[in-house]
């Protein structure tokens, strides 16, 4: 007789894989999407986002890819999957203002044990790319003026495909190495149309895209330290020239960027029997891409990120963490030669579904974000929520 | 080892759900950029005037295409525009020979032994498409020499391939005078002959194919119009003899024969008319554009064209005056096809319209009256693209002979007339162009 416990076990692992292997796109989170190579999404989980991470020396198992490191220390075989909608409003120069939202697969993972340490499969996104431009004008076809309207649309994401390894020194010291594939595609199509909305007239619309699929690698070391009350991790992602190749049909050309090699560095100790403290760093000079683009301006993408979890905290009779955090990260891109980052206050809770010997089985994290990004003429306020699924032992 | 213990096997599918749910909830939108910069890709628009002599060569003029009799309306005229003499032949159909009726008794019954006592044969005209405002005096007579309503001409009563016979007087021969009758456009759109029973017996055999009503205009320099007519039968039943019934008989078919019958333009384009008249050229959309100054301004030359840079294309043409006697009294509409076939022109087959609109490119009736010399634009983007890629989206070779011609043919006696690739205000492609550099990654 087939279990219901373990009919319940597989409908989790089933989805997992079911999300691992459909690898939902990035969509549109920021206007400054719109900028050089997209926006940032960080691979994180709820409890990464909660505590104002950037991702490494959460202290405890990790299956981000930024931390190989973490991925030890996992013990058995564990899967995980976020969302992450957000609700933006933005305001710009010129009295401009209005909202969108949208929602995002930032991390699916799976870590399963493998000669004595843990292998992985990681789906991250890593750049989000979508937008839409409209621009109205009016040209004379010897007739008079009428009017033209450009519609620019970009949709398109960079995601990374991450194989990973890691194994536990001792007790100690581990260190992972994770081989990632940067994957996507970028769909840019420019329609101008001739005449009013009511009115479109017979002047065909002129239609000129082109799609074009990223490649590249990037290869991720790392190691994590536990000690007494401190966990230490530190990481380094050095990545390849990424590709754009452009499609058969695509008139326009290929071409290649360079990504920064991006250091990481992260540390949780406990304060307390009950109190944890969190704070990361994440180092990336984006100054090389700038030659490579055409029309964009390129800053820092460092960041850091401080937090507080309080891990006694129950709910519903089950352990329920807070967390509590704060986080500031530069954008790479920007639309004028100024410096933009996004800054966000956050809180979350974890809630362990059920433990084992001290091995948490299922666990549910969920962050809400509240964060500004600015720069000189646009400034965007956002609130965005995290809700990660971890399972273990399947 | 279970993941979610013993007793929690609800709580996978709890978290899942929520995970769904938590997800589904929130819309996808996509960012709308603020703009103010140069989009991607922005192209530039210019319109190019592409003469005859590089688009466009070998113009023929064909007519005779359809017949008078598929129009199902009728023309009169006598020395219109000084020139025109147009009159309407009718066949008469079968008169009803059996009518319901109440006998001496007030009961209805059928009766079939009907007595004609006499009738009206009642015309009713298009007062928009006839040019006369004052009342003219019209004639009906009844044929006397078979004649076929679909080849008959003002000179030819029969004109199939193994029978052409001419009529015994030029205009649809002798003809036996019925009656005559006043039609005045102020007061209605009807003019009623009245009809004794002797003429009416006329009429009577229906296989005859010399039988038919000849309706003719006696007052000259008008053009009248005719839709339709009928006529009104005055019987006695054999079953109430003291009573007067009506009965109403309706025509079977029609034509109208005219003269002069105008001859092909040396030196312009015709299109309509009754036979139908088609004006085919072959067309060339230039692959590479160079040498007009106001074009090379913007765009570098020589430029070498590209279908999808291709936003509109039409052919322009420029009206002018028709003959009097043919001019437009409504809209004409044109169409343009392509031509499927030109070595078997006039009889190649043609292809779908290429314009949009089912109703074709309506022209005003004064463009080829009192107000010559408009430009009319005949768009075909669609055919340009194909003509310069050489297929068609099929991949099926494009025609390169198109065919102007009347959205429905015959339509009417009149016809439109062009410029000619002779005359100053040529016919010249127009194009407008949306030019822009390929779209580039960031």
């Amino acid at each position: 007789m087939i279990s219901p416990i373990t009919t319940a076990a597989k409908t989790v692992t089933a989805a997992v894989l079911v999300l691992l292997v459909s690898a939902a796109p990035v969509w549109g989170q920021s206007l400054f999407n719109a900028a050089g190579l997209g926006t940032p999404v960080e691979a994180l989980d709820g409890r990464a986002r909660a505590l104002g991470s950037m991702g490494i020396g959460l202290g405890g198992p990790s299956i981000m890819p930024t931390d190989p490191g973490g991925l030890a220390r996992l013990g058995i075989s564990t899967g995980v999957m976020a969302a992450s909608p957000s609700w933006v409003d933005y305001s710009a120069s010129g009295d401009r203002s209005g909202s969108f939202q949208g929602n995002r697969f930032p991390l699916v993972g799976i870590g399963y044990p493998f000669f004595g340490g843990m292998a992985s499969v990681q789906f991250g996104s890593f750049l989000d790319q979508s937008y839409e431009v409209t621009d109205v004008s009016d040209v004379d076809l010897g007739d008079g003026p009428v009017r033209t309207s450009d519609a620019f649309s970009q949709d398109g994401s960079i995601s990374n495909v991450n194989l990973g390894f890691a194994r536990a020194i001792n007790g100690h010291f581990a260190a992972g190495l994770t081989v990632g594939r940067y994957a996507g595609s970028l769909d840019r199509t420019l329609v101008r149309t001739y005449g009013d909305e009511d009115d479109e007239g017979n002047v065909d619309q002129y239609i000129e895209s082109g799609v074009w699929s990223w490649a590249g690698w990037s290869f991720t070391a790392g190691g994590s330290a536990s000690f007494d009350g401190l966990e230490v991790a530190a990481s380094v992602q050095m990545p390849s020239m990424l590709s754009g190749n452009a499609s058969g049909e695509t008139r326009g050309s290929d071409r290649r960027f360079s990504l920064p090699i991006q250091y990481r560095l992260g540390a949780t100790a406990n304060l307390g029997p009950s109190v944890l403290l969190h704070s990361s760093v994440v180092l990336a000079d984006w100054s090389k891409t700038e030659d490579e683009l055409s029309d964009a301006y390129v800053t820092s993408g460092s960041g850091f990120g401080v937090g507080l979890e309080l891990s006694r905290a129950r709910l519903l009779g089950k352990d329920a963490p807070l967390r509590f955090g704060f986080r500031r990260v530069g954008l790479p891109f920007a639309f004028e030669d100024e410096s933009v980052s996004e800054r966000t206050l956050s809180s979350g809770f974890g809630l362990v579904l059920n433990e084992t010997a001290g091995m948490v089985l299922a666990r549910i994290d969920m962050s809400i974000e509240r964060g500004r990004r600015s720069s000189a003429n646009l400034t965007e306020n956002f609130w965005r929520a995290t809700l990660s699924l971890l399972t273990s032992g399947f | 080892m279970s993941v979610f213990g013993a007793y929690r096997p609800g709580v996978a599918v709890a978290a899942l759900g929520l995970l769904a749910a938590f997800t589904a909830g929130c819309e996808e939108q996509t960012p709308v950029a603020l703009g103010g910069e140069p989009l991607p890709g922005s192209p530039i628009t210019v319109t190019v005037e592409i003469p005859w002599s590089e688009f466009a060569s070998n113009l023929e003029v064909f007519g005779g295409y359809g017949s008078a009799e598929d129009i199902g309306q009728g023309v009169l005229a006598e020395d219109y525009a000084g020139v025109l003499d147009a009159r309407t032949l009718l066949r008469i159909g079968a008169y009803p020979r059996i009518a319901t009726v109440q006998d001496t008794t007030g009961a209805s019954r059928p009766d079939s032994t009907l007595t004609i006592l006499g009738g009206r044969f009642v015309a009713f005209f298009d007062p928009v498409q006839s040019t006369n405002t004052a009342p003219v005096m019209l004639q009906l007579g009844a044929t006397t020499e078979e004649w076929d309503p679909t080849t008959a001409t003002w000179d030819l009563a029969i004109d199939t391939i193994n029978d052409q016979r001419s009529w015994a007087e030029a205009g649809g021969g002798s003809v036996t005078p019925f009656a005559q009758a006043t039609w005045d456009p102020a007061t209605g759109d009807t003019a009623v002959f009245i009809l004794d029973s002797a003429q009416i017996a006329t009429w009577t055999d229906t296989t005859d194919l010399s039988a038919g009503a000849r309706i003719a205009v006696l007052d000259t320099g008008e053009r009248l119009a005719l839709n339709r007519a009928l006529i009104r039968l005055d019987a006695r039943p054999s079953s109430n003899p003291d009573t007067i019934i009506e009965l109403t008989a309706t025509t079977r078919g029609s034509t109208f024969i005219y003269s002069p019958y105008p001859q092909p333009p040396p030196d312009g384009v015709r299109i309509g008319g009754a036979p139908s008249w088609r004006t085919i050229l072959d067309l060339n959309v230039p692959k590479v554009i160079d040498g007009i100054p106001e074009f090379c301004a913007i765009v570098s030359c020589p430029h070498t064209l590209s279908p999808g840079q291709i936003s509109y294309a039409a052919l322009v043409l420029t009206s002018r005056l028709t003959e009097a006697a043919f001019q437009p009294t409504d809209s004409i509409r044109l169409d343009v096809r392509p031509v499927l076939n030109r070595a078997s022109m006039p009889k190649s087959p043609l292809g779908v319209s290429l314009i949009v609109s089912p109703f074709g490119r309506s022209v005003s009736p004064e463009a080829f009256g009192s107000a010559p010399g408009l430009e009319i634009e005949i768009p075909f983007t669609g055919y340009a693209r194909d003509r310069l890629r050489g297929t068609d989206p099929s991949g099926n070779p494009t025609p390169e002979t198109l065919a102007l011609l009347s959205v429905i043919e015959p339509f009417s006696i009149a016809f439109a007339s062009f410029e000619g690739p002779l005359s100053p205000a040529e016919p010249y492609l127009r194009l407008v162009l949306t030019i822009g550099p390929p779209v580039e990654l960031p």
